[in-house]
């Protein structure tokens, strides 16, 4: 059977570099998916990006990025594109990332076939402040993103007949928040 | 002629090591670590409650997730006084056994392999010479002929098309490197390997913790795993047989491949035992709890005399509760010294101040010496002690390693460079035995019919302070609590990083990482491997980093002449 994952990449505790662990969350409450489609919050992961990775027949990852926009503004990346930018040196294991993983996989062969990463400008990384508000109204769009790709890799996820509230544990004031805008990020 | 060197991979868009040293007639002089960014991270914990500090604590770091996870649930327990059953011990040190397992792996060959083996060399191997070299360090199954030739292969094909991808800025045809072809085609070979036994031993984190990277069994008191070996969705006997069966494919790979591959690397590198010495003051806790006492002992050594060394008895001996304080003389921050239950973070940012403040460490001391934590002292404090276990694999490694040098290496050229890597081998081959005794103590206990795996905390009115510690896989890790009326009150980590990469204090003592690159050898400051190879002997891990994907590749090494 195909393997598809769906992953959150960042620092729940960091402000706007919780946005992928935080899509995560808002697609398991709100969406079903086909069987072969895993989700997973991967936190901040350096090397161990692998083990997740490794053998995947599609990827579709979502990360806070700064690629020069403004907070909220989001771009795609294709692996290919990933794959130009130069590696980094190796101080310590926070260094290699998403970049240097990937070419270890294609070393190893163990590339997935397809991978989009859905990168979301930051602006605010304080610890245990929330998502700043560009970037959590942009969160209906990053849906968009992975519903489309989704869509085009011959697979389903659909709004759930109940939805419930996405599990933010980080996020003490996120319940009474978000309650009233749960519902925009069903919306089609 | 003196250079400045200035190691700073601003890969990330916050908070990194960095590293400047000056060089002087080929040899570094001075040098400070500094971290670039302020997490103030334990702030969030203040006015939470305690049993839920450690979902918190597990993001403190990607990559050192569990260990985090784990001190905070001891802190707790510790100020509560509050014993766990058995078998919630023994889950909790298999879980500990295999992520320091997978850590140590991915650290040897993924993170630090290539600043001693050269890729660009590989196509010149022999694999059958290689496969004969190998077959003569193990009986290791996966030594053919036909297994080298495939990694060559790989590393062919990249040469020729000039996409050199994860290898593009190696520092290849460097002076330091001085490996045969073969041997840096096996040690590349095993690097492929590596990734297959460091996923198996994840995959034991995964079964007993529910998830990785961030495990979900922990609990104040205990573990939340179920235990009913008749029934589906716990802990079965049909779940202990697959953790034995993972742990009997990774213990081979450790004791087969990765223990003799560094050995073997670390004779050929015999100059590398005489490098990179550090505070020689050593600090270890005691864990890995069994029966009756501790499977890894804890203590502390100072000035390197391993014969005056102290053992501590308890997981937070009376010692290390007194001993520790944390210095802010040298870094961003506003105070003194303080013991971390009164721990402040209120931040006094200046610029990079040579002879000032620069890091957003502090300066973590014991009885006001700087230390040095990790698997190097986790090794000379257990062989101080005649710890059977420590002395059976030092030995070990001390034979192989004067073998292939041809000559006699001793325990005290451990304190270097080299032997930073030797003591991780050496711990992993002890962690490897570990894995089968505790699995063992766990399957016997339940088929003793104990199924207990929590007690549940109960808080007082008023004041209590904890402390949990662990022994990590880059050391002495402890998390420190205040609890008032069942709320957090303060939360301080004190973090294996932080004691290695210590600034100077008001003492102007330096800390380990200063220490350890006095005197290195730099033979080219534009190209400063040597520097790095002792960096990365501690296997640093700043625990702030800011994991931000960023479209821009940078230079790491910026030089300047004074």
């Amino acid at each position: 059977m195909r393997r598809l994952l769906i992953a959150g990449i960042g620092n729940v505790l960091l402000g706007d570099d919780g946005v992928g662990p935080f899509v995560i969350k808002v697609l398991e409450s709100q969406y079903d998916f086909a069987e072969s489609v895993e989700l997973a919050d991967l936190g901040t992961p350096g090397f161990d990006l692998l083990v997740h990775l490794s053998g995947a027949d599609a990827v579709i990852l979502v990360d806070s990025a700064k690629f020069g926009g403004r907070a909220g503004d989001i771009r795609l990346f294709r692996k290919e594109e990933i794959l130009r930018i130069p590696a980094v040196a190796r101080l310590d294991p926070h260094s290699p990332a998403l970049r240097e993983s990937l070419s270890q996989l294609e070393l190893m062969g163990t590339m997935p076939g397809e991978l989009l990463l859905v990168g979301i400008q930051g602006s605010h990384f304080e610890p245990g402040s929330p998502l700043s508000t560009p970037v959590r109204e942009c969160v209906p769009v990053i849906i968009d993103a992975v519903r489309r790709e989704l869509h085009r890799l011959d697979t389903w996820c659909e709004p759930k007949a109940s939805a419930g509230i996405p599990a933010v544990w980080w996020d003490q004031n996120f319940k009474q928040r978000e309650e009233r805008i749960c519902a925009c990020y069903t919306s089609d | 002629m003196t250079s400045r060197i200035k190691i700073d991979p601003i890969s990330r868009i916050e908070g990194h090591l960095r590293i400047d040293a000056e060089v002087d007639g080929g040899l570094v002089s001075k040098a400070w670590a500094s971290c670039t960014m302020w997490r103030g991270i334990e702030n969030i914990l203040i006015g939470r409650d305690p049993r839920e500090a450690w979902l918190f604590a597990q993001r403190f770091c990607g990559v050192c997730t569990t260990v985090h996870a784990l001190a905070s649930v001891r802190a707790v327990e510790d100020a509560l006084e509050l014993p766990i059953p058995p078998n919630a011990q023994y889950i909790r040190n298999l879980i500990l056994i295999h992520h320091a397992l997978h850590d140590h792996i991915v650290h040897f060959y993924h993170l630090s392999a290539l600043d001693w083996i050269d890729v660009m060399q590989i196509p010149k191997a022999d694999p059958v010479k290689t496969a004969s070299l190998a077959q003569s360090l193990s009986s290791w199954t996966r030594n053919s002929p036909q297994e080298f030739k495939s990694a060559q292969d790989k590393v062919k094909a990249l040469a020729a098309s000039g996409q050199l991808g994860i290898f593009a800025n190696g520092y290849w045809g460097h002076p330091a490197m001085h490996l045969s072809p073969e041997v840096n085609l096996l040690g590349f070979t095993h690097y492929l390997q590596a990734l297959e036994f460091q996923r198996k031993s994840n995959q034991v984190v995964a079964i007993l913790g529910g998830k990785t990277p961030h495990i979900q069994n922990l609990t104040v008191g205990g573990v939340a795993n179920a235990i009913d070996l008749d029934s589906l969705g716990t802990l079965t006997m049909d779940r202990l047989t697959m953790i034995r069966s993972l742990i009997d494919e990774v213990i081979p790979f450790v004791h087969d491949v990765y223990f003799p591959d560094v050995c073997a690397i670390a004779g050929m590198y015999p100059e590398w035992f005489d490098v990179g010495g550090g505070a020689r003051n050593y600090l270890a806790v005691p864990d890995l709890p069994n029966e009756s006492g501790f499977d890894l002992p804890g203590g502390v050594i100072f000035s390197g005399d391993l014969s005056a060394a102290k053992k501590f008895e308890t997981a937070a001996d009376p010692d290390f509760r007194r001993a520790v304080t944390e210095d802010s003389t040298r870094a961003w921050y506003k105070g003194g010294a303080l013991h971390p239950w009164k721990g402040k973070t209120r931040p006094e940012y200046t610029d990079f101040q040579d002879n000032g403040k620069y890091t957003w460490v502090k300066a973590p001391r014991y009885d006001g010496r700087p230390m040095e934590v990790g698997p190097l002292a986790n090794v000379l404090v257990g062989y101080a002690q005649g710890h059977p276990l420590t002395r059976k694999w030092t030995d070990e490694a001390i034979a192989r390693v004067s073998a292939v040098a041809k000559r006699k290496a001793t325990v005290d050229k451990l304190e270097s460079t080299m032997g930073r890597y030797a003591a991780r081998a050496i711990r992993s081959a002890m962690l490897a035995d570990l894995a089968v005794k505790h699995c063992e103590l766990l399957t016997n206990n339940i088929l003793n019919g104990d199924v207990a795996t929590h007690n549940p905390p109960q808080f007082p009115k008023g004041e209590v302070e904890g402390v949990g510690t662990h022994e990590a896989p880059r050391g002495t890790l402890s998390h420190w609590v205040v609890v008032r009326d069942g709320k957090l009150a303060n939360y301080q980590a004190v973090v294996p990083t932080t004691w290695n990469a210590s600034p100077r204090d008001s003492q102007g003592q330096v800390g380990p990482y200063e220490a350890a690159l006095l005197r290195n050898p730099v033979a080219d400051p534009e190209r400063p491997l040597e520097l790095l190879r002792t960096v990365h002997s501690f296997d640093p891990c700043m625990a702030c980093a800011c994991h931000t994907f960023d479209t821009d590749g940078r230079e790491i090494a910026q030089v300047k002449v004074l």
